[in-house]
């Protein structure tokens, strides 16, 4: 499978036209299909499924995903390399064990997704699941999107995942595998492109979805909200920046190179793109890792690591904005003004710079960083004051003991996640995208209370 | 090469050159002025000079213009970047910005404001004066309101050679327009049929056409009236595509659309360039061309170096006209590559543009 083309999803016919009534149909067909199989299955069934179409996705001769590594780095936003290692990762962790933990994490009971579960005094509970899904698919990773997929199969509700225009085909080469596995789940799923903001076909999925899901822009999802009705849910998640910590004693306890090593794992997964990504790492001063020597270092690990995993190409406005950072903050290296930069020769693969300065600052992305030095966390929670609101994961390299000892005050100033360097864009399954719970937002609760 | 022993000669140098030019547009000379001022500016801009050490492209090693190292525009917020003993630094241009560290800084004394003068003026003249004997309106405050605006002191210069023109300056120091003027302006202008050139950013015509469409005033201005606009808005009002905002300036001003030019300057460059000329059909896509002492290049963001023809890249430009500051700029700009000038694209997106307007208003 597959030797025929790709035919069964909506964004799997081009030019085929879209209409307010074509979208409230399918949408209709969609809880139907609902209604009549998923709605019956059980856990273990859904579960089993969902494990079956991971083990073909990690199989390196799967036909879809030698697809999806074989397509233009254009469509799929990433050159096979950077692919393939995002795939393995997402994908390593839908296991049994796994999907079972999240649904205790979510729910205490599993079963409460199809009864009602006893809870203390004399209450009981159960888990109402939205007939329809919509997701608003983000544009640059495909992952989240395989996710929420999951999720609402877990939920037992139909799903339409409406993508960005020319962005669907590895959300589409996923539904794929799914039908193929399970064509009754599938049937439970429709995909389809078109821009974002087409009031026609997007009042028709509002009309018809019980929960709309938004991964993507602040104005992506405030727009949303501002065009759904009151009745529905939204979960939107917006956009968020991350950044890595090392701190003094790290490199001692793990060895300089492994310190590195990790570091350079967060900047080359998914070229940096999503929120999960660095865009600077600080590195506690006064230590035996001076900053400026482990920016140098990081730079050495970066041109080897794209050898073994180039960065590819990228757009000429990406490149631009890598090209005009570099521009300034080398006049300002020469000039001593307290940054240094080092670069790849004869085009824009990666980018390190140290710079004095400790705010925080955005990269340009696509293997882009700032190392800065920072006395303590203290200092770095001060800095960082004006992006508090904006954070989703800080990539902590310490002693295992110090990671406590530092997670403890970035989680009450307000950081969601709180990882290991070099797993900032490898989250278990069941994390909590922006502190929220994966499953629990996009349910309602039924309660029975008993005399 | 030409070795310049003092900035006088510098300038006089350049101003030379200009002249020349608007007898010969295709004056020999350009090359070897370039690489002159070059040498003058490695001798006494230390931040360039700094930076052409850093890069080993240095009068030593360098013997083509197009190997003179590029500063990026932006630079010019942090660094000095001027060959004049602080003493000397008269006049100082800012690009705007909320805060002074977002500012850009060009610093000029008396002989280079005579050469950004001399460089303004005849390819402004070039492109927006005709034969039509136009009143002026111009968006933008006077002079003495805003004296470190670029834009404003270009404006100055353009009422003060066009002295006999009757003129209002309908903007105050933060760049409110005073809309009523306006409007009493035009007004008299449609009345008298005296044609009138409007002069100002994006964000001025938006604020004026908004008030138009609020007091329900459309105006038919006389015919051999013009506009000149300059890009950016800076958050200062609603962005408009440029065709729609052309579009609404036609409606509403009643400008022909073949009279609405676009000017492309910066506070860190001396000379301009604009996209069409009064009197001449515009051909689509609309392409924007510098005076012939400064040359516009289209590099790839990747290698920097020239693209094809028909490609898009970062928009270089070295301007003879910097005589006191660095010749050789790069822009945050992306722009296609034409046999005859340059298609403006988009502004260089630096920071995540998720939620975040980066339009940067550098001229004003």
């Amino acid at each position: 499978m597959p030797e025929q083309p790709l035919d069964y999803f909506l964004a799997d016919k081009p030019g085929a036209e879209l209409t307010h009534s074509l979208i409230a149909e399918a949408s209709r067909t969609l809880r139907r299909n609902r209604n009549e199989y998923l709605a019956t299955l059980g856990n273990e069934q859904i579960i089993s499924k969902l494990v079956e179409v991971a083990n073909l996705w990690r199989s390196p001769d799967y036909p879809l995903r030698q697809m999806a590594l074989d397509a233009d780095p254009e469509e799929t936003g990433f050159p096979r390399e950077v692919l393939a290692a995002g795939l393995d990762a997402c994908f390593a962790d839908w296991t049994q064990e796994k999907f079972f933990m999240l649904l205790t994490q979510e729910f205490g009971d599993p079963t409460r997704l199809q009864s009602f579960a006893s809870q203390p005094n004399r209450t009981y509970s159960m888990v109402n699941s939205p007939p329809l899904i919509a997701h608003i698919a983000p544009g640059n990773l495909p992952v989240p999107v395989f996710q929420s997929i999951a999720f609402g199969l877990l939920l037992r509700s139909a799903q339409f995942v409406k993508c960005a225009s020319g962005k669907s085909l590895l959300t589409r080469l996923f539904g794929h595998s799914l039908h193929f596995v399970e064509p009754g789940m599938a049937a439970t799923l429709e995909i389809a492109e078109w821009d974002g903001g087409n009031e026609s076909l997007e009042s028709a999925l509002f009309a018809e979805a019980y929960c709309v899901t938004v991964n993507g822009g602040d104005k992506t999802v405030e727009s949303i909200r501002q065009r759904l009705p009151l009745a529905k849910t939204l979960v939107g998640y917006g956009h968020r920046v991350s950044f890595g910590y090392v701190e003094k004693q790290a490199n001692e306890v793990m060895g300089t190179q492994t310190v590195i090593s990790h570091a350079a794992d967060d900047i080359v997964a998914w070229n940096q793109h999503g929120c999960l990504s660095p865009h600077v790492i600080y590195v506690e001063e006064n230590g035996s890792l001076n900053p400026a020597r482990f920016a140098e270092m990081l730079a050495v690990e970066l041109e080897a690591r794209n050898e073994t995993m180039p960065r590819g190409p990228v757009s000429t406005r990406e490149a631009a904005a890598i090209s005009t950072a570099r521009r300034f903050y080398k006049i300002r290296a020469a000039n001593n003004a307290g940054a240094m930069l080092w670069e790849s020769e004869d085009s824009t693969d990666w980018t390190v710079v140290h710079e004095d300065e400790r705010q925080f600052q955005s990269s340009p992305l696509n293997r882009f960083i700032f190392v800065k030095p920072i006395e303590h966390i203290d200092e770095a929670l001060h800095v960082l004051e004006p992006i508090r609101e904006s954070v989703s994961t800080v990539g902590l390299a310490a002693s295992e003991a110090r990671m406590r000892d530092l997670a403890l005050p970035l989680a009450r100033w307000g950081v969601p996640r709180i990882c290991p360097l070099g797993q900032m864009q490898r989250p278990p399954l069941a994390w909590r995208h922006d502190g929220r719970p994966p499953l629990g937002e996009l349910i309602r609760w039924a309660n029975l209370e008993t005399a | 090469m030409t070795n310049f022993t003092s900035l006088t000669e510098a300038c006089d140098a350049v101003s030379a050159f200009i002249q020349r030019c608007a007898g010969d547009p295709n004056a020999d000379g350009f090359g070897e002025l370039a690489l002159g001022l070059f040498v003058f500016q490695f001798a006494h801009n230390t931040p360039f000079s700094n930076l052409c050490q850093a890069e080993n492209l240095t009068p030593e090693t360098v013997g083509d213009w197009r190997d003179i190292p590029t500063v990026q525009t932006r630079a010019f917020k942090s660094l000095d970047l001027s060959v004049l003993p602080e003493a000397d630094r008269e006049t100082l241009f800012r690009s705007s910005g909320t805060t002074p560290v977002d500012r850009s800084r060009h610093f000029h004394c008396a002989e280079t404001l005579t050469v950004y003068h001399a460089s303004l003026w005849p390819w402004f003249a070039g492109h927006l004066v005709d034969e039509s004997a136009n009143r002026l309106l111009f968006l933008v405050p006077a002079l003495g309101q805003a004296p470190e605006s670029s834009l404003v002191h270009m404006m100055d210069i353009v009422a003060k050679r066009l002295t006999k023109r009757e003129h209002c300056f309908a903007a105050d120091g933060q760049w409110r327009i005073d809309c009523q003027s306006a409007v009493d302006f035009l007004h008299d202008c449609a009345t008298q049929n005296e044609p009138v050139t409007i002069l100002g950013t994006a964000f001025s015509f938006v604020h004026l056409l908004d008030y138009l469409d609020t007091e329900g005033i459309d105006f038919q201005l006389p015919s051999g009236s013009a506009a000149m606009e300059t890009g950016g808005y800076k958050g200062r009002s609603r962005e408009m595509p440029r065709p729609k905002l052309h579009q609404a300036i036609t409606a509403k001003l009643g400008v022909a659309s073949g009279r609405i030019i676009c000017e492309y300057g910066m506070c860190e460059l001396s000379s301009q360039a604009y996209d069409g000329k009064l009197g001449q059909a515009n051909a689509a896509p609309r392409l924007f061309r510098f005076p012939p002492w400064a040359r516009a290049r289209v590099v790839s963001p990747e290698t920097l170096a020239d693209v094809e023809l028909g490609q898009s890249g970062l928009l270089q430009v070295v301007d003879l006209a910097n005589v006191g500051s660095a010749l050789s700029l790069q822009t945050e700009d992306l722009a296609r590559r034409h046999a005859d000038g340059f298609e403006l694209l988009s502004r260089v997106e630096l920071t995540e543009s998720r939620g975040c307007s980066l339009m940067n208003l550098t001229h004003a």
